[in-house]
């Protein structure tokens, strides 16, 4: 537990020293995001014109973050998915889809208090209230009752979010080993998630900790449906591609 | 009494039959509501060989796509850099990678329920279409945006999970045009579908 505190603390210190490229970077990206929508209206059979608000993505470290997205995805391919398609023919789907919400259940506290930061009243209401029904009449979270009979949906928050929401920009992007992409600023989210508002952080020992995020890692690849193999097979760069969806999706999940 | 009655019958059917219409044929949500059937339809139909429905699948597909503005956002500036060989050429080898990659992500989730919620009039001519995939753990958010082109609302992008699939490709495709220039950009492409294709029939 210390190591992830030493971590994080020395993250959020470097990141100190760049805030103000972020600044810039989260300045151009709101002048951008409010130009968007002028330009896709006017002409009728002329699509040249849309492009222009793009986000623009930092991305210094390429090189590097390639390095580890060869190494995620050997990762990916000869360990992680082999494992999944063995877990697939031994559990049944209706179980790895309650496990999926235990996990997700556990991570109620990182929802709630990102929420709840964002001053999201509502939003914060519904998580705790997910949480208590879930854990209570859902068993520790396995069913997912609240959005099946009170048709209350999830609403993913985290401290990245948090950060984006106050207008703090993504910063350069990186790709962490096994975890895939990110930017400094939903890195910084994620080590100060994983480490306070996480419950599975608060087990005593690194074994157990991993234990639980490899089942988690592998329950999520066993539900998916090849969404990775789909891109690869698509784009001509998978780097690219992944880079530019990720910042996009993060960039939605902020907005709302 | 009996007259006034049939009348009112009358009027009222025609009422209803005038208002199936309109909403059948014109608007994008029934519009675009029915090709996503009509694919997610053929896809279930197992008695047809592998060919045959591919090429139904491709024909409702191309009903419903609009290749031509996809391009264009896709190269944006480069596109009026382009020679009309080298647009066209793009077109073509675009429409079978989108056919493609929208082909195999529908087949994905074929036996899941597939929402269509509502629609926004961004104008006259444009329009958004926000639709949901259900599935147990997830409901995934698929958004059509569509321009109305003859009478026809056409997908011109289709944005799933706050990803756009054209400012997506959009990036990539700048970074290889950037490098090596658009002829590469498109024996790549070229290349990319002739092993898909032989990945797929394998």
């Amino acid at each position: 537990m210390n190591i992830k505190i030493q971590l994080s603390l020395f993250i959020l210190l470097t990141s100190l020293f760049t805030a103000n490229t972020w600044a810039e970077t989260a300045n151009t990206q709101a002048i951008q995001l409010a130009a968007a929508p002028a330009s896709t209206t006017s002409q009728d059979d002329d699509f040249t014109d849309t492009g222009d608000d793009d986000i623009e993505i930092s991305d210094p470290f390429q090189s590097f973050n390639r390095a580890i997205f060869k190494f995620n995805d050997a990762a990916y391919v000869h360990v992680l998915k082999p494992i999944a398609r063995g877990y697939r023919a031994v559990v049944p789907q209706g179980g790895r889809e309650s496990i999926s919400n235990f996990f997700s259940n556990l991570l109620a506290p990182v929802r709630i208090v990102n929420s709840t930061i964002q001053l999201k009243g509502q939003d914060a209401s519904n998580e705790t209230f997910r949480f208590l029904i879930n854990s209570t009449i859902g068993v520790f979270g396995l069913f997912d009752v609240a959005k099946n009979d009170f048709k209350i949906n999830i609403k993913k928050e985290d401290f990245g979010q948090t950060l984006g929401h106050y207008g703090i920009g993504n910063g350069p992007y990186i790709v962490i080993p096994l975890l895939g992409p990110s930017t400094i600023r939903d890195g910084i989210g994620l080590l100060v998630d994983g480490t306070w508002l996480d419950p599975v952080a608060y087990l005593d020992e690194t074994g157990e900790y991993l234990a639980v995020k490899f089942i988690d890692i592998e329950t999520t690849i066993s539900l998916d449906k090849d969404t990775y193999e789909a891109i690869k097979k698509d784009s001509l760069d998978p780097y690219i591609f992944l880079r530019d969806a990720y910042i996009q999706h993060r960039a939605g999940a902020v907005k709302k | 009494m009996k007259n006034y009655k049939s009348l009112y019958l009358l009027i009222f059917s025609l009422l209803l039959s005038i208002s199936g219409v309109s909403t059948a044929d014109n608007s994008p949500k029934s519009q675009l509501e029915s090709s996503v059937n009509k694919i997610l339809d053929i896809l279930k139909q197992k008695d047809l060989d592998t060919a045959s429905r591919r090429g139904k699948i491709r024909e409702a597909i191309n009903e419903r796509f609009y290749f031509r503005a996809m391009s264009q956002q896709t190269l944006s500036r480069n596109w009026k850099k382009a020679s009309p060989e080298q647009q066209n050429k793009f077109v073509s080898l675009f429409s079978k990678q989108l056919e493609q990659a929208y082909i195999g992500r529908l087949e994905a989730y074929t036996n899941e329920k597939i929402e269509f919620l509502r629609v926004k009039m961004k104008n006259a001519k444009r329009a958004v279409v926000y639709t949901k995939i259900i599935t147990k753990t997830a409901d995934i958010p698929i958004n059509y945006k569509l321009a109305l082109k003859n009478g026809q609302w056409l997908i011109y992008d289709v944005v799933i999970e706050e990803v756009s699939l054209i400012s997506n490709y959009r990036s990539s495709y700048k970074d290889i045009i950037k490098k090596s220039g658009i002829d590469s950009l498109l024996s790549q492409m070229e290349k990319k579908l002739a092993e898909n294709k032989t990945a797929n029939a394998g």
